[in-house]
């Protein structure tokens, strides 16, 4: 225990010197932690109440959404909300949870997990519950594929046993396989009239028991939906959290538990946000929240700003929008999204990940991975791709039909702003790659500022 | 009219590699037709003359689906090589037609077309690597992402590395090639990245070598021809 307490106590005065430094959001003072005591996150005592999130998507707005109420009724949270979302941000998250002596003095840790790496974390923290939003297709570099990572989650869930309950997505065909030895809790819902398109790669083809082709009875997104196989008895799990009607234009919808139903404001009138409000309302009355108190506290509650900010100029709506470039199930949802929203767009392309801006040479499967098909759309007007891939786009969007007079591309993203044209359109989406908030904004705002100074000139003459 | 046939695009279609058959199609549309095969049906290839076949990356499960699949065509299989059809096999999908694929203490049997095995390296980090190659005349871009490598002596290599690395990080011989045989780890969708091989492959299909939209996907291929030797180290990272 003498390397636990050293670790410990050495960690936390780096937390404090980074503290007067005004530097809150760093793990590093975990990583010294884990470093010098390799089973940190085991020995470190833990408060009354710890929740994991983790799957492919979602993660981090069901994480901000479960903080936020816990902390609006006065509970002490721990919660890492700059996403440090592996072992040196676990022990950054668990150190400020105790004392010096090693006491809990905080009651919640809400921990936002790197499905990746689940298998060799969780084991050590035991947390009492574990949301999975889902498990889609994600970057090949890293995550393989979705049974790769359906095998790491699955893992954790066998070694953890009756100790953790697992709250998981009745209409995820994938990730709600998991955990068949704990105890398991259902969130699902009823066919809402999505209409999804049809996707060129697949998440899951196939029934995994017996390899026939899933059919639905209804999709929501992707492979998210009423699943069953023709052939076996696989199929979508009954949900004790149900949603049984939904009204994405007015941001609501109706949660039907226990035979009693209740309704719920949405946060935001795109589908996955449904099912990420939907996880966190199961969590919240696993808990014995009371459902009056969760409605009302969801009215006050926004998708979160690294996610999708909004400024308006002389009539034109100028948009970030978190996309998640080789991530492909979240850049295909969104794309999807870019179509079915109906206002007159330009899209910005700002999709090149940051560890390939210093290796540019960054891989094209992805691009064919993703339904740019989706983009082929009337009311999407230009889509400008500024980088290292333009060209690589380029080819990709003639390939799925995107008329070559409303593309451009170019090498420099810093000319993007110039392309951008506000005849006949209403709002102006610039599309980035999530390790690049701060990008977008001085993106969005260049393109805001270029058209102030159009208005400047034209005024002159 | 050409037929080429898709294998088990429910199965092997993970990285959306299919794509390189749509683009060959589209290259060439009247006269290419893709036959698309579940895996629980008979191969087109069993019962009719196919003109070149194609299969994909897939799962480490799926890899077992798909050799359940193909197994009682091994014989047949073989006749098609030696009759000079055309195969593109691309990312892990070369290891099946290998002796073996060891995991662990599993050993998987594969087709044993040609002589080398496989080995499974799960529990380490995804291998990702590019790499510069030459097939003949041609200058080959290659993108590896996997948890496996392959073993053997590769005499019949399909690419040699200028850098990067090969079936395996000791190796600078990529792939198989025998008569219009082609195997490679290397995903893509691999005729998108190579569009000098897919002239190739059109000439070898006997048809017109003009390319789908020939003009910007050359222009994509010498940019990153050109990123790529700037960038990449003799091992393929980056």
């Amino acid at each position: 225990m003498l390397r636990f307490y050293f670790a410990l106590w050495v960690s936390k005065l780096a937390m404090w010197v980074l503290k007067l430094r005004g530097s809150t959001e760093d793990d590093r003072p975990g990583l010294l932690a884990n470093k010098i005591c390799p089973d940190f996150l085991a020995k470190i005592a833990k408060p009354p109440l710890v929740i994991t999130v983790t799957g492919t998507n979602g993660k981090s707005t069901t994480t901000a959404l479960l903080n936020n109420k816990l902390v609006a009724e006065g509970k002490k949270v721990s919660f890492n909300e700059w996403g440090a979302n592996m072992n040196a941000g676990y022990a950054v998250n668990l150190m400020r949870c105790v004392n010096i002596f090693n006491k809990p003095v905080y009651d919640v840790s809400i921990l936002e997990a790197d499905e990746r790496l689940l298998d060799t974390t969780m084991g050590m923290i035991k947390p009492n519950y574990i949301l999975v939003t889902n498990i889609c297709k994600d970057s090949l570099r890293r995550n393989g594929h979705p049974e790769f990572i359906f095998d790491i989650i699955n893992r954790t869930f066998e070694e953890l046993g009756d100790h953790t309950t697992a709250i998981l997505n009745a209409n995820d065909p994938i990730s709600s396989q998991l955990a068949p030895h704990s105890r398991r809790v259902y969130y699902g819902m009823t066919d809402i009239g999505a209409n999804p398109f049809e996707n060129r790669v697949k998440d899951i083809a196939v029934c995994p028991k017996c390899g026939s082709l899933i059919k639905y009875h209804y999709r929501i997104y992707r492979h998210i939906g009423d699943f069953y196989c023709p052939d076996c008895d696989f199929k979508t799990p009954q949900a004790k959290y149900y949603v049984s009607a939904c009204d994405l234009k007015n941001r609501k919808m109706t949660i039907v538990e226990d035979g009693e139903a209740t309704e719920y404001p949405l946060i935001s009138d795109a589908v996955y946000n449904v099912y990420n409000v939907l996880s966190c309302i199961a969590v919240l009355r696993e808990l014995g929240e009371p459902k009056q108190e969760i409605a009302d506290f969801m009215k006050t509650q926004q998708v979160t700003k690294i996610r999708e900010t909004c400024v308006e100029y002389n009539g034109i709506k100028y948009y970030t929008y978190g996309t998640k470039s080789q991530n492909v199930s979240a850049a295909s949802t969104v794309f999807e999204y870019m179509a079915k929203e109906p206002s007159d767009k330009d899209l910005v392309f700002l999709l090149d990940e940051m560890q390939d801006v210093n290796h540019p040479t960054e891989t094209l499967t992805w691009l064919y991975e993703t339904d740019y098909e989706f983009l082929n759309s009337p009311n999407i007007k230009r889509i400008i791709v500024g980088g290292h891939m333009f060209l690589n786009h380029k080819l990709r969007l003639l390939l799925a039909g995107v008329p070559e007079d409303r593309i451009v591309c170019i090498e420099n993203e810093a000319d993007i702003p110039k392309y951008v044209e506000r005849t006949g359109i209403q709002k102006v989406y610039v599309l980035f790659e999530i390790d690049f908030v701060s990008k977008a904004f001085h993106m969005r705002d260049a393109i805001v500022e270029k058209c102030k100074e159009e208005d400047k000139k034209n005024e002159k003459r | 009219m050409k037929n080429v046939e898709l294998l088990f695009p429910e199965l092997c279609n993970i990285y959306g590699e299919s794509y390189s058959v749509t683009y060959l199609q589209r290259c060439n549309p009247e006269n290419i037709n893709v036959i698309e095969t579940n895996h629980k049906s008979v191969p087109a290839f069993v019962s009719q003359d196919v003109d070149m076949i194609y299969l994909g990356c897939m799962t480490e499960r799926k890899q077992e689906m798909v050799l359940k699949a193909l197994r009682p065509y091994k014989e047949r299989i073989q006749e098609l090589i030696d009759k000079n059809v055309i195969f593109l096999i691309t990312g892990n999908a070369i290891e099946l037609f290998g002796k073996e694929i060891r995991d662990e203490d599993r050993r998987i049997e594969c087709l044993g077309l040609f002589d080398f095995y496989s080995v499974r390296y799960m529990k380490r980090e995804r291998h990702n690597s590019q790499f510069i190659g030459h097939y003949g005349d041609l200058t080959m871009l290659g993108h590896r992402s996997q948890f496996s490598f392959a073993y053997g002596d590769f005499d019949n290599n399909f690419i040699d590395i200028e850098r990067g690395i090969g079936m395996n990080p000791d190796t600078q011989k990529e792939g198989i090639h025998v008569n219009n045989f082609f195997a490679t780890y290397s995903l893509g969708p691999f005729l998108i990245l190579n569009p000098y091989f897919t002239k190739e492959i059109l000439g070898r299909l006997g048809l017109d070598q003009k390319l789908c939209f020939e003009k910007e996907i050359i222009e994509a291929y010498d940019y990153r021809l050109a990123e790529l030797r700037r960038t990449i180290n003799a091992g393929g990272r980056l």
